[in-house]
């Protein structure tokens, strides 16, 4: 038994280099499929292992990669991107390690880093994680508050409503939904102000559940509230 | 005891073929005796069946498959093995050249997953772009894999570019491609996000019952 022992052992320390390299070849691999040059897919994917290597995930370097291959980005720029990109993970992992979590899924810590790069502070986003009920929810939690900053929400404000939603046991669809409601009473003609103020007093004087998503009659009016998802009823138009 | 033992060591030797002196009186006869019983009963041995060379082939066979199917009791039957740890390095260096060799092969291209995909659903959405001065106009985004041309847009009369594609739940990022090179964020975005390259990227945000440009 000591033998198989020391034999997984053995296989384990001699194969963890090796599966960095075998990431490494993957990511590599990707990005030369995508055309981007030998040279340039080598550098992004050494990067890429680095930071695998520091618990962040490797395909969001990859993606941006591509992103700015396909922009016609020079590639000093594109490497210059990417490693400001994995310092960004860096940043942002450890804020959610910092909420508690030990070992962050890759979609967490890149919902982190783009809410970051958006604006919200680190401890906005260990707010945020720490109100997930679930490790699933913390990563489209993020997603949503760092969009209704963009909207022009406040940060704060934005992490009190997701956090809200998240504390009210809200369901996946409903937080989602929350953009949504923000924008529909933007086009009500509510100012952002007044959009942080319904969504977390309701607008009424303190009734918390105004801007529930169950809401109907928050729901953007262009959005039918029915119907199969592939149906051409549900189609969206954007303006 | 048979007949032989009480033969002398001289007739032993006789009836052995082998050289001999002398016999005592009447060992002679008694050998001949046992010599010419012998003939007779190999005479009386029947001759071997011309089909049993088949038989004996037949059964051997026959044990072949028995020890077939004893090597697969054999190899699933629990059992403790012993290896030298040098062994032990061997086979993870092949471990790790076999881990090293295997994702050579460009790993499949992966389109159209969002930073985050909670929600297995898709909703359509339909992207629109007045460019009436533009040839060709497409989408590209994070649920195209940047693909300049995967999602292409079709022009209206009027010069209002427009193309639909069911977009899994979650945030996506996305421009217009303006004549293959131009990249511009969408005008009537909600809000916008540095790409890290000195340009915008527009966001959007797809819920189950909606989505909103964000």
């Amino acid at each position: 038994m000591k033998t198989v022992r020391a034999l997984l052992a053995g296989a384990v320390v001699v194969a963890a280099p090796a599966l960095l390299v075998a990431q490494e070849n993957g990511v590599e691999a990707r990005l030369e499929a995508r055309g981007l040059p030998a040279s340039l897919a080598h550098s992004v994917a050494a990067i890429a292992a680095g930071a695998s290597a520091r618990g962040i995930p490797d395909q969001p370097l990859a993606d941006k990669a591509i992103e700015g291959w396909a922009k016609r980005v020079p590639a000093d720029r594109i490497l210059g991107a990417v490693r400001h990109f994995a310092d960004e993970m860096g940043n942002a992992r450890a804020a959610v390690r910092a909420a508690g979590v030990e070992a962050p899924s890759g979609a967490v810590i890149a919902a982190a880093a783009e809410a970051m790069r958006g604006g919200m502070k680190p401890e906005q986003v260990r707010s945020v994680v720490q109100a997930a009920a679930a490790a699933d929810i913390a990563a489209p939690g993020l997603s949503v508050a760092a969009a209704l900053k963009a909207q022009g929400l406040g940060g704060e404000q934005a992490v009190k409503i997701v956090v809200g939603a998240m504390r009210n046991h809200e369901s996946m669809a409903q937080l989602l939904d929350l953009p949504s409601i923000a924008w529909a009473m933007h086009d009500e003609g509510l100012s952002p102000g007044d959009i942080e103020h319904r969504m977390l007093d309701g607008g009424d004087g303190g009734a918390h559940d105004g801007w529930r998503s169950g809401d109907r009659g928050s729901r953007p009016s262009t959005v039918p509230s029915s119907g199969h998802d592939h149906f051409p009823g549900r189609l969206t138009r954007l303006r | 005891m048979t007949e032989r033992d009480g033969f002398s060591a001289n007739a032993h030797r006789y009836l052995d073929g082998e050289p001999f002196e002398e016999l005592e009186g009447g060992e002679f006869a008694a050998a001949d005796r046992l010599v010419a019983d012998a003939r007779d009963y190999a005479e009386r041995i029947p001759a071997l069946d011309p089909a049993l060379d088949a038989a004996v082939m037949t059964a051997v066979r026959s044990r072949a498959g028995a020890r077939k199917r004893s090597a697969v009791a054999w190899l699933l039957a629990p059992r403790t093995v012993s290896v030298r740890p040098v062994w032990a390095g061997v086979l993870a260096v092949a471990a790790a050249l076999v881990l090293w060799l295997a994702p050579r092969s460009p790993a499949p291209a992966v389109q159209g997953i969002p930073a985050s995909r909670p929600v297995a659903d898709t909703v359509y959405v339909r992207f629109e772009l007045a460019a009436p001065a533009a040839r060709t106009v497409s989408v590209a985004g994070t649920f195209n894999g940047w693909r300049v041309g995967a999602l292409a847009m079709s022009r209206d009369s009027s010069g209002l570019w427009s193309a639909t594609a069911a977009l899994p739940v979650g945030e996506h990022r996305y421009e217009f491609v303006v004549d293959g090179t131009r990249w511009i964020p969408d005008p009537t975005a909600h809000a916008e996000v540095d790409d890290g390259f000195g340009g915008r990227n527009s966001v959007i945000v797809v819920g189950p019952k909606g989505l909103v440009r964000s």
